[in-house]
């Protein structure tokens, strides 16, 4: 009895693996039939493009309404509505947002992406449309404090971790003397300034024009003024090599000409910041 | 922000973010109904006589254990895709999915080796006395192991049960929206109590367990060995 049953609990196992592994390999192989390298006609072929985004103000977040609204909402719908597809929008988590593009869990990475090397070599990356820039935050009572070298020395600075905002910490010479941490994400390096545990945090401008402010819990928190670092540009992320990023970029020359790019960053404040031509 | 459309968010998510704690509550409870039944599949399987069963089902067992839930999740949701170049799972149902077989996969392992104290914890004289009066093995089993093998994992499985609904959270690495997914949302436009305030919940969920246990307890305790 027990011996049989043994039989059967194997028979089954190995038949669930079995079955795992049959689903796979079918996949597999229509994988290699349709060769991954024609990304542009995978995607016109299910008229969609997976965009993956993580909700922030003013770039993707919904109004008091519950519309899913912001500049690269707007944006991704005008050049997908060029390119003759549906944008499906997929909430995803930043910290992974490499893995969700290779493993093919979304088709383009569109959210306000900072183009730096790594990205620039990692991924095959549209025309920058916008420019951005790196700010240091402080409680509004050291708005005045933080603003020489020296007074950073040994001061706790936080980031998000692998952002522009780290690099600039690691590489600038304001920073050379503070005490850098990262963290996980720039909602976390807000939090740490305003919880007191760091006195200082450097984000990213446009993204924080919607964390920060009246409103909010961080209405106490100040960008300072008198300090700018890394002006840098932000570009949409499509796999390496992907042959879709040539038609994304005709369809952004095509929004800039007749005027509809602008039309966007006007509804969001944005103009100063287009730099799409 | 108004408290109320706070809690309604946190505990059903919101448009285009559908989920929250209703996310958390249906992990847990798809997990349980598939991994409770696997797990006692997988406990016989390490106990099996047959050797190359058991050393293949306690490997299972030791690489499930052995790494962590949220490689796993990874793993089993961007896995294929990486290595086949077709998803597995697609789109938001996908994430889901995948956090699901992870989780039950993963809790199945430890349900077995609960399983496995359990049934080993039974004296060899109760089986001689099953064969003695005449029982197959399966009924000794059935009619007069089992139930005692309930009464003595249920304090380890209600550790299991309370590790499990705090562990759906991590389900967030996939992008599951998660309660304190939504909650981390909220840090994002500036409003940091509710990542806080979701403990509640975890707290009331968790309090309500424990009575229920405790009532289990109670209902098996003219057992007393």
């Amino acid at each position: 009895m027990k011996k049989l049953l043994a039989v059967l609990l194997a028979a089954l196992m190995l038949f669930s693996f079995a079955a795992c592994g049959g689903k796979t390999n079918t996949d597999a192989n229509t994988n290699t039939d349709a060769p991954a390298a024609s990304d542009l006609a995978d995607i016109k072929a299910k008229g969609k493009l997976v965009i993956g985004y993580t909700e922030f103000a003013p770039m993707n977040y919904y109004d008091a309404d519950g519309n899913f609204i912001g500049f690269e909402t707007d944006f991704a719908k005008a050049v997908c509505a060029e390119l003759g597809v549906e944008a499906e929008f997929q909430l995803i988590k930043w910290s992974t947002k490499e893995t969700e593009l290779n493993s093919k869990a979304i088709d383009c990475i569109w959210n306000g992406m900072t183009i730096d090397n790594d990205r620039f070599e990692a991924f095959s990356i549209s025309t920058p449309y916008m420019a951005n820039k790196q700010v240091l935050v402080v409680r509004a009572e050291d708005a005045d404090k933080y603003t020489t070298a020296e007074a950073m020395k040994g001061v706790a600075v936080v980031a998000e971790q692998e952002s522009a905002g780290e690099t600039v910490i690691t590489k600038d010479a304001f920073f050379a003397e503070a005490s850098y941490t990262g963290v996980v994400d720039m909602a976390t390096a807000l939090k740490e300034v305003k919880a007191k545990t760091a006195e200082a945090c450097v984000v990213d401008y446009v993204t924080s024009i919607g964390m920060l402010g009246e409103g909010t819990d961080y209405a106490d928190l100040v960008v300072v003024d008198s300090l700018s670092f890394a002006d840098e540009q932000y570009g949409i992320a499509f796999r390496k090599g992907s042959d879709i990023t040539a038609e994304v970029n005709a369809a952004i020359t095509t929004l800039v000409n007749n005027g509809k790019l602008a039309e966007i960053a006007a509804d969001y404040k944005l103009t100063e910041q287009i730099i799409a031509k | 922000m108004d408290f109320s459309v706070v809690n309604k968010m946190l505990f059903e998510g919101s448009i285009g973010q559908e989920g929250g704690f209703l996310h958390n509550i249906e992990l847990f409870a798809v997990t349980l109904l598939a991994a409770l039944p696997l797990g006692l599949i997988i406990a016989f399987g390490s106990m099996s006589k047959f050797k190359p069963l058991k050393l293949f089902t306690k490997s299972i067992v030791w690489i499930i254990r052995g790494t962590p839930l949220m490689l796993q999740l990874f793993i089993v949701f961007y896995g294929p895709g990486l290595v086949f170049g077709t998803p597995l799972f697609v789109g938001a149902e996908g994430r889901m999915k995948a956090a699901a077989v992870a989780f039950i996969i993963n809790y199945a392992c430890y349900f077995s080796e609960i399983y496995r104290g359990g049934i080993e914890s039974i004296p060899k004289g109760q089986y001689e006395a099953g064969q003695v009066l005449g029982m197959t093995k399966a009924q000794t089993f059935f009619r007069v192991v089992l139930l005692q093998v309930i009464k003595n994992i249920v304090a380890p499985m209600s550790n299991e049960f309370m590790t499990l609904i705090k562990d759906t959270s991590l389900a967030r690495v996939i992008a599951v929206v998660d309660i304190i997914m939504v909650a981390e949302s909220f840090s994002a436009k500036g409003i940091i109590w509710p990542l806080f305030y979701t403990g509640l919940y975890f707290l009331i969920f968790c309090g309500a367990l424990t009575i229920i246990f405790n009532k289990i307890e109670k209902k098996l305790s003219y057992f007393k060995s």
